[in-house]
Protein backbone atom coordinates (compact mmCIF):
# COMPACT_ATOMS: atom_id res chain seq x y z
CA UNK A 1 0.00 0.00 0.00
CA UNK A 2 1.07 2.88 -0.67
CA UNK A 3 2.27 5.86 1.97
CA UNK A 4 0.15 9.03 2.73
CA UNK A 5 1.98 12.05 1.79
CA UNK A 6 0.61 14.90 3.98
CA UNK A 7 1.16 18.56 2.00
CA UNK A 8 2.51 20.89 4.17
CA UNK A 9 0.10 23.36 4.72
CA UNK A 10 -2.26 20.35 6.58
CA UNK A 11 -0.15 20.88 9.55
CA UNK A 12 -0.90 24.48 11.04
CA UNK A 13 -4.22 24.59 9.05
CA UNK A 14 -7.05 24.32 11.98
CA UNK A 15 -4.98 26.73 13.70
CA UNK A 16 -4.53 29.56 11.16
CA UNK A 17 -8.48 28.94 10.13
CA UNK A 18 -9.32 29.88 13.77
CA UNK A 19 -6.39 32.57 14.01
CA UNK A 20 -8.49 34.04 11.05
CA UNK A 21 -11.91 33.94 12.66
CA UNK A 22 -11.21 34.97 15.64
CA UNK A 23 -9.77 38.22 13.92
CA UNK A 24 -12.56 38.84 12.25
CA UNK A 25 -14.84 38.88 14.69
CA UNK A 26 -12.44 41.09 16.80
CA UNK A 27 -12.46 43.72 13.70
CA UNK A 28 -15.92 44.17 13.46
CA UNK A 29 -16.53 46.64 16.29
CA UNK A 30 -13.03 48.21 14.93
CA UNK A 31 -14.43 48.86 11.88
CA UNK A 32 -18.11 49.92 12.76
CA UNK A 33 -15.50 52.67 14.99
CA UNK A 34 -13.55 53.21 11.90
CA UNK A 35 -16.38 54.34 9.62
CA UNK A 36 -17.97 56.84 12.33
CA UNK A 37 -14.62 58.73 13.20
CA UNK A 38 -13.75 58.59 9.15
CA UNK A 39 -16.78 60.55 8.84
CA UNK A 40 -16.00 62.62 12.19
CA UNK A 41 -12.31 63.05 10.26
CA UNK A 42 -14.04 63.99 7.00
CA UNK A 43 -16.08 67.23 8.47
CA UNK A 44 -12.81 68.80 8.93
CA UNK A 45 -9.45 67.38 8.95
CA UNK A 46 -7.30 70.35 9.47
CA UNK A 47 -8.73 70.75 12.53
CA UNK A 48 -9.84 67.22 13.70
CA UNK A 49 -7.02 65.59 12.76
CA UNK A 50 -4.09 66.96 15.21
CA UNK A 51 -5.87 66.23 18.14
CA UNK A 52 -8.15 62.69 16.79
CA UNK A 53 -5.67 60.42 18.25
CA UNK A 54 -4.78 62.88 21.61
CA UNK A 55 -8.48 61.08 22.55
CA UNK A 56 -7.63 57.80 24.48
CA UNK A 57 -10.21 55.72 23.04
CA UNK A 58 -9.15 56.50 19.73
CA UNK A 59 -5.60 55.93 20.11
CA UNK A 60 -6.54 52.53 22.21
CA UNK A 61 -8.93 51.75 18.94
CA UNK A 62 -7.05 52.53 16.42
CA UNK A 63 -4.08 50.77 17.58
CA UNK A 64 -6.02 48.08 17.96
CA UNK A 65 -7.34 48.30 14.35
CA UNK A 66 -3.55 48.44 13.19
CA UNK A 67 -2.77 45.18 15.03
CA UNK A 68 -5.85 42.80 14.21
CA UNK A 69 -6.24 44.20 10.33
CA UNK A 70 -2.28 43.14 9.88
CA UNK A 71 -2.66 39.91 11.46
CA UNK A 72 -5.61 39.41 9.83
CA UNK A 73 -4.24 40.82 6.77
CA UNK A 74 -0.84 38.24 6.94
CA UNK A 75 -2.96 35.02 7.48
CA UNK A 76 -5.23 36.21 4.00
CA UNK A 77 -1.88 36.88 1.98
CA UNK A 78 -0.60 34.23 3.12
CA UNK A 79 -3.64 32.53 1.88
CA UNK A 80 -3.35 33.67 -1.56
CA UNK A 81 -0.12 32.89 -2.04
CA UNK A 82 -0.33 29.73 -1.54
CA UNK A 83 -3.06 29.42 -3.61
CA UNK A 84 -1.35 31.09 -6.90
CA UNK A 85 1.92 30.82 -6.49
CA UNK A 86 3.27 27.30 -7.10
CA UNK A 87 7.00 27.34 -6.81
CA UNK A 88 8.04 26.73 -3.48
CA UNK A 89 10.99 28.74 -3.26
CA UNK A 90 9.04 32.30 -4.47
CA UNK A 91 5.71 30.89 -2.13
CA UNK A 92 8.07 30.46 0.99
CA UNK A 93 10.01 34.27 0.15
CA UNK A 94 6.67 36.12 -0.60
CA UNK A 95 5.39 34.19 2.56
CA UNK A 96 8.05 36.04 4.67
CA UNK A 97 8.02 39.21 3.09
CA UNK A 98 4.33 39.91 3.35
CA UNK A 99 5.32 38.46 7.28
CA UNK A 100 8.15 41.39 7.72
CA UNK A 101 5.94 44.12 6.15
CA UNK A 102 2.70 43.60 8.34
CA UNK A 103 5.04 43.38 11.64
CA UNK A 104 7.43 46.20 10.56
CA UNK A 105 4.33 48.53 9.40
CA UNK A 106 2.73 47.70 12.34
CA UNK A 107 5.20 49.11 14.95
CA UNK A 108 5.92 51.51 12.88
CA UNK A 109 2.29 52.56 12.93
CA UNK A 110 1.64 52.11 16.92
CA UNK A 111 4.77 54.27 17.79
CA UNK A 112 3.30 57.00 15.47
CA UNK A 113 -0.05 56.77 17.20
CA UNK A 114 1.52 56.55 20.35
CA UNK A 115 3.65 59.75 19.86
CA UNK A 116 0.26 61.71 18.12
CA UNK A 117 -1.28 60.48 21.61
CA UNK A 118 1.49 61.79 23.58
CA UNK A 119 1.63 65.45 21.79
CA UNK A 120 -1.70 66.15 20.65
CA UNK B 1 3.73 17.24 -5.17
CA UNK B 2 4.91 20.19 -7.35
CA UNK B 3 2.75 19.40 -10.01
CA UNK B 4 -0.63 20.17 -8.12
CA UNK B 5 -2.85 22.32 -9.85
CA UNK B 6 -3.29 25.96 -8.83
CA UNK B 7 -6.94 27.11 -7.54
CA UNK B 8 -9.50 28.58 -9.33
CA UNK B 9 -9.23 28.74 -12.89
CA UNK B 10 -11.14 31.46 -13.33
CA UNK B 11 -10.99 31.43 -17.16
CA UNK B 12 -13.16 27.97 -17.58
CA UNK B 13 -16.07 28.83 -15.02
CA UNK B 14 -19.19 30.49 -16.14
CA UNK B 15 -19.83 33.44 -13.77
CA UNK B 16 -22.02 33.37 -11.17
CA UNK B 17 -23.05 35.41 -7.95
CA UNK B 18 -21.23 32.76 -5.83
CA UNK B 19 -17.90 32.50 -7.73
CA UNK B 20 -18.27 36.59 -8.02
CA UNK B 21 -18.96 37.08 -4.03
CA UNK B 22 -15.86 35.02 -3.71
CA UNK B 23 -13.08 36.23 -5.96
CA UNK B 24 -14.58 40.01 -4.67
CA UNK B 25 -14.04 38.93 -1.16
CA UNK B 26 -10.24 37.97 -2.07
CA UNK B 27 -9.99 41.14 -4.50
CA UNK B 28 -11.23 43.45 -2.10
CA UNK B 29 -9.19 41.82 0.78
CA UNK B 30 -5.98 42.44 -1.35
CA UNK B 31 -6.71 46.14 -2.03
CA UNK B 32 -7.35 46.69 1.83
CA UNK B 33 -4.04 44.78 2.98
CA UNK B 34 -2.35 47.45 0.97
CA UNK B 35 -4.51 50.20 1.66
CA UNK B 36 -3.61 49.42 5.57
CA UNK B 37 -0.07 49.87 5.13
CA UNK B 38 0.24 53.00 3.10
CA UNK B 39 -2.69 54.43 5.49
CA UNK B 40 -0.16 53.19 8.81
CA UNK B 41 2.93 54.50 7.18
CA UNK B 42 1.26 58.01 6.55
CA UNK B 43 0.53 58.10 9.93
CA UNK B 44 4.45 57.95 10.51
CA UNK B 45 4.76 60.64 8.42
CA UNK B 46 2.03 62.80 9.65
CA UNK B 47 3.40 62.09 13.37
CA UNK B 48 7.02 63.02 12.52
CA UNK B 49 6.78 66.66 10.94
CA UNK B 50 8.10 69.13 12.64
CA UNK B 51 4.72 71.07 13.10
CA UNK B 52 1.92 69.31 12.54
CA UNK B 53 -0.33 70.85 10.36
CA UNK B 54 0.89 73.99 9.16
CA UNK B 55 3.54 72.74 6.23
CA UNK B 56 0.64 73.13 4.14
CA UNK B 57 1.87 73.95 0.29
CA UNK B 58 -0.38 77.24 -1.02
CA UNK B 59 0.37 76.38 -4.71
CA UNK B 60 -2.38 76.15 -6.87
CA UNK B 61 -0.62 73.92 -9.35
CA UNK B 62 -2.26 71.01 -11.45
CA UNK B 63 -0.55 68.78 -9.43
CA UNK B 64 -2.54 69.38 -6.51
CA UNK B 65 -5.78 68.76 -8.49
CA UNK B 66 -4.85 65.20 -9.76
CA UNK B 67 -3.69 64.57 -6.36
CA UNK B 68 -6.78 65.35 -4.79
CA UNK B 69 -8.86 63.65 -7.82
CA UNK B 70 -6.66 60.55 -7.10
CA UNK B 71 -7.52 60.79 -3.29
CA UNK B 72 -10.97 61.15 -3.81
CA UNK B 73 -11.12 57.96 -5.93
CA UNK B 74 -9.27 55.58 -3.79
CA UNK B 75 -11.22 56.88 -0.95
CA UNK B 76 -14.07 55.76 -2.49
CA UNK B 77 -12.49 52.30 -4.04
CA UNK B 78 -11.11 52.00 -0.63
CA UNK B 79 -14.66 52.73 1.40
CA UNK B 80 -16.89 50.33 -1.24
CA UNK B 81 -14.23 47.64 -0.63
CA UNK B 82 -14.23 47.95 3.28
CA UNK B 83 -17.88 47.42 3.23
CA UNK B 84 -18.06 44.38 0.47
CA UNK B 85 -15.30 42.58 2.93
CA UNK B 86 -17.26 43.61 6.13
CA UNK B 87 -20.32 42.29 5.22
CA UNK B 88 -19.02 39.52 3.06
CA UNK B 89 -17.12 39.02 5.90
CA UNK B 90 -20.20 38.62 8.38
CA UNK B 91 -21.83 36.07 5.54
CA UNK B 92 -18.65 33.98 5.50
CA UNK B 93 -19.34 34.00 9.56
CA UNK B 94 -22.11 32.71 9.14
CA UNK B 95 -21.65 30.44 7.18
CA UNK B 96 -19.07 28.95 9.39
CA UNK B 97 -21.74 28.73 12.36
CA UNK B 98 -23.38 26.43 9.32
CA UNK B 99 -26.51 28.93 8.53
CA UNK B 100 -27.75 30.41 5.34
CA UNK B 101 -25.17 27.87 3.47
CA UNK B 102 -27.71 26.32 1.32
CA UNK B 103 -27.67 27.43 -2.53
CA UNK B 104 -30.82 29.66 -2.45
CA UNK B 105 -30.45 31.14 0.55
CA UNK B 106 -26.59 31.89 -0.18
CA UNK B 107 -27.98 32.95 -3.53
CA UNK B 108 -30.20 35.97 -1.65
CA UNK B 109 -27.18 36.33 0.61
CA UNK B 110 -24.98 37.28 -1.99
CA UNK B 111 -27.13 39.69 -3.90
CA UNK B 112 -28.02 41.18 -0.10
CA UNK B 113 -24.08 41.75 0.23
CA UNK B 114 -23.38 43.82 -2.99
CA UNK B 115 -26.74 45.83 -2.29
CA UNK B 116 -25.89 46.41 1.53
CA UNK B 117 -21.99 47.50 0.37
CA UNK B 118 -22.89 49.38 -2.61
CA UNK B 119 -25.35 51.58 -0.49
CA UNK B 120 -23.24 51.71 2.78
CA UNK B 121 -21.04 53.71 0.58
CA UNK B 122 -23.18 55.94 -0.93
CA UNK B 123 -24.48 56.74 2.16
CA UNK B 124 -21.18 57.19 3.69
CA UNK B 125 -20.07 59.56 0.99
CA UNK B 126 -23.04 61.54 0.81
CA UNK B 127 -23.15 62.27 4.65
CA UNK B 128 -19.62 63.02 4.74
CA UNK B 129 -19.86 65.71 1.66
CA UNK B 130 -23.08 66.55 3.75
CA UNK B 131 -21.37 67.30 6.81
CA UNK B 132 -17.99 68.97 5.51
CA UNK B 133 -17.19 72.44 7.37
CA UNK B 134 -13.91 74.12 5.05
Amino acid sequence: MKKIKIAPSTKTGALHWIHQRVSAVAMIPLVIWLCISGVQIAQDPEGYLPVFFAYPFNAVMSILLISASLYHGSLGMRVIIEDYISNKMKMHFYIMFIHFLSISTAIAGILAIIRLHLIG
Amino acid sequence: MDKRPTSPHIQIYRWNISSLTSIMHRASGVALYFAVIIVCWYIVHYAYQINIGTNEDKCDCWSKSIMKVAFISSIFIITSALYYHFFNGIRHLFWDIDKGFDPKTSKINGYLVIFLAAFFTIMTIAISFYLKTY
